[in-house]
């Protein structure tokens, strides 16, 4: 009698499992245009696999960091999510995602998949002969420009758009309005606090470094970061007063033209988000895009610094929950058409960065200039502890009057300090 | 009688019984949801714990301990914490008394006050802080406020970049969401004096102000006391606002409390361990501060 009810609950089992749904989750950051096409993606998806139920889930991007990392801490991380990858790196050095499944993805070796990329955009999800993750996308940043505001001051936007910082500050001298000392319209404003991507290569251009030919984070050329921090001190309330980190973000006051900036540096998806937010604004030809600028007498040509983010599996998912979880991506991101048309991401897949739809995505050949002379922010375990460390130096500067080579001394004693842990 | 005795002590002992049994559901819970982390974080903070690595965590005694004092950042803290806490605390017991004062002397609309200053304290702190971010943007109402009362045009006052004014700012939000929850503490404390105690001085000739001074304070001691420690325990335990305020684009180091710090430690730096050590410190600060609450509010139990 025993042995036959353990035998129907063992046949009751075994159908239960394998009628059960593999579960996936994706966790990704907010982007309106991005959900539209991603939900159709799934739905998709869902029809070719009847067995796999897929739930998407977004956050806003502040905050999605936050929200993974304390998932994964609690061993409740989702099958699939994207990070901006400096957020991400560590996710692979610590082994909670697992490298890209080729036989689920349908390819034979990982040189047959970098050889579909843009050499070094898998670069940054490359560790010991391994890949771990996808890009959905790979983002530099432009100058975006408001020209009526540029005729408004007696400039030719056409014309006489900064091309280096000594003009760009002189620029939004011009277009900068104030009553008082309150700032009624920027004429520019950086993109805090993001310091490594914009930071870093504006030192760069002058001949310093902030990781040396190890990948060492250490201060390289003095002088170099003290011009920076100089001009970034002119540039604060203190300064000439031109903008600040506490204004509300440059790039988000440019879709509204309502007058309070004239120019932001922002990625390809600023061109659909004008045209989602404000469709009047993105049809009236009023706006264009161009290069990042860089210093007069630069000694390298780099430009702003880009990022990714890669799509990537949580470890701790089931064996076919992982499999499903990499077809699923694949199939989404066989579409880096759609994801440019429709959402403005570059995928940097060598089909696509070679197409014609590419080609004749506004402004598409601008930021691409830009990526040939651009790298990918450098990756460290402790990127967020460093992005926080020149955050505080350069708004102490800006801020708080401390003097250039004050700030920067107490940055280089706080790295150390950093490093030692 | 011996009968009698011990029917009484089983009836105690039935009393004991269901009082353990209905207490039984709450200390479970706390147990599980405030006992066991605190000593959780106890326990984790003796050792070297990175949030995202699978490695077993190493054992590192007080270590942590040790590396946070000597820490500039965390001495930091304790002083943004300490800047942030007294400058809220007292304007905030002094105002609430005179907020209670204020609305009970009233003898039309005092539900309203009541509703209209308690109503903040309803609020998530974290819209809250954003309601005042709006309020602190240079071009909004608090520069044209100032501009106004100071009679100057266009001076910014520089409400989230300035060092005192963004710990000013932070003390306002904080001042502002919870003046009406003391106000009703204060108010509860007023309403519990006896009416004949204020006639009777009143009689005697007392003016209204030596009333106040001679007679209400000296019996809202208990109040008094349980609003100070209660509005200082809520000041060290800050948080939301000073972090959206970071997010916005503020200086973080002052107004970097200690709460802001140990989600930094725990997030930023994944290190769990000495995020733990520091709750374990604000933990013990608070719990002396629950134990003078108590000692002081028994000492000083007023009797009519």
């Amino acid at each position: 009698m025993f042995r036959k009810v353990l035998f129907v609950l063992l046949l009751v089992s075994v159908i239960i499992s394998f009628g059960a749904k593999i579960q996936i989750t994706i966790w990704t950051h907010e982007d309106p245009n991005r959900t539209r096409i991603e939900e159709k993606y799934i739905k998709e998806f869902m029809k070719m696999y009847p067995n796999v139920e897929v739930k998407r889930v977004t956050y806003p991007s502040d905050k999605i960091r936050d929200i993974v990392l304390t998932a994964f801490a609690a061993g409740k991380g989702p099958t699939i999510f994207n990070l901006e990858i400096q957020y991400a790196y560590p996710y692979i050095t610590n082994r909670r995602v697992v490298p890209v499944d080729l036989n689920a993805i349908g390819l034979k070796s990982y040189d047959e998949l970098k050889k579909l990329y843009v050499k070094g955009t898998l670069d940054a999800v490359t560790y010991g002969n391994m890949i771990y993750g996808l890009p959905l996308e790979i983002t530099n940043w432009a100058l975006f420009i408001n020209k009526k505001y540029f005729r408004e001051v007696g400039l030719d936007p056409e014309k006489d758009y900064p091309r280096t910082w000594e003009d760009l500050m002189r620029i939004s001298e011009k277009l900068t309005i104030r009553e008082g000392n309150i700032i009624k319209r920027r004429g520019f404003d950086f993109r805090y606090p993001y310091y490594l991507t914009f930071f870093l290569p504006m030192v760069e251009q002058l001949g310093g470094a902030l990781f040396d030919k190890k990948g060492n984070p250490v201060v390289i050329n003095d002088q170099a970061w003290i011009k920076v921090l100089n001009f970034m001190k002119e540039w604060g309330p203190n300064g000439k007063n031109l903008g600040s980190p506490t204004y509300p973000a440059a790039r988000k006051e440019f879709n509204k033209d309502n007058n309070t900036i004239a120019m932001c540096e922002s990625g390809l998806y600023q061109i659909l988000r004008i045209k989602e937010e404000n469709p009047k604004f993105y049809n009236s030809n009023e706006w264009m895009v161009v290069n990042w600028p860089i210093w007069k007498d630069a000694v390298k040509d780099v430009r702003c610094n880009y990022y990714g983010h890669y799509y990537m599996v949580n470890m701790q998912a089931s064996r076919p929950e992982r499999e499903m979880a990499w077809k699923l991506i694949w199939y989404m991101l066989s579409h880096p058409e759609e994801y440019l048309t429709e959402v403005g991401l570059i995928q940097p897949r060598l089909s696509l960065m070679q197409s014609e739809v590419f080609k004749k995505f506004p402004y598409a050949n601008v930021f691409l200039e830009d990526l040939e002379k651009s790298h990918m922010i450098p990756l460290h375990e402790k990127d967020p502890q460093i992005e926080q460390l020149l955050k505080e130096m350069v708004e102490s500067v800006m801020l708080s009057n401390v003097s250039p080579e004050t700030a920067l001394n107490t940055f280089k004693k706080k790295l150390a300090q950093l490093m030692e842990e | 009688m011996k009968g009698n005795k011990k029917r009484k002590l089983s009836l105690e002992k039935k009393i004991g019984l269901w009082g353990i049994i209905f207490v039984m559901p709450s200390i479970v819970l706390f147990s599980v949801f405030s006992f066991y982390p605190i000593a959780y974080a106890f326990v984790v903070s003796l050792y070297k714990k990175e949030l995202l690595s699978l490695e077993a965590p190493k054992f590192i005694g007080l270590r942590n301990y040790i590396r946070l004092l000597q820490s500039e950042s965390f001495w930091n803290s304790v002083v943004a914490t300490l800047k942030f806490s007294v400058g809220t605390f007292i304007p905030m017991v002094v105002f609430s008394l005179l907020l209670a004062t204020f609305i009970l002397g009233r003898k039309r609309f005092q539900k309203l006050f009541q509703m209209m200053y308690y109503s903040p304290a309803i609020m998530q702190s974290a819209v809250a802080a954003l309601v005042w971010l709006i309020i602190f943007d240079p071009r909004s109402i608090a520069n044209q406020f100032m501009n106004f009362i100071l009679r100057t045009r266009g001076v910014d006052y520089k409400w989230l970049v300035n060092e005192n004014m963004l710990i000013l700012s932070t003390i306002i939000v904080y001042f502002w969401k919870y003046i009406g929850y003391f106000t009703v503490l204060f108010l509860a404390g007023l309403a519990s004096i006896p009416k004949e105690i204020n006639e009777a001085a009143r009689i005697d000739g007392a003016s209204r102000f030596q009333n106040f001074i001679y007679i209400t304070l000296p019996l809202l001691k208990p109040t008094t006391t349980l609003v100070s420690i209660t509005a200082m325990i809520q000041c060290l335990r800050t948080f939301s606002t000073q972090y959206l305020f970071v997010q916005a684009g503020a200086s973080i180091k002052p107004i970097e409390v200690i709460t802001l710090n140990i989600y930094n430690t725990a997030i930023r730096d994944r290190n769990i361990g000495r995020a733990s050590a520091m709750s374990v410190l604000l933990f013990l600060v608070i719990m002396i501060l629950t134990v003078i609450q108590l000692k002081i509010s028994r000492s000083e139990e007023t009797y009519y």
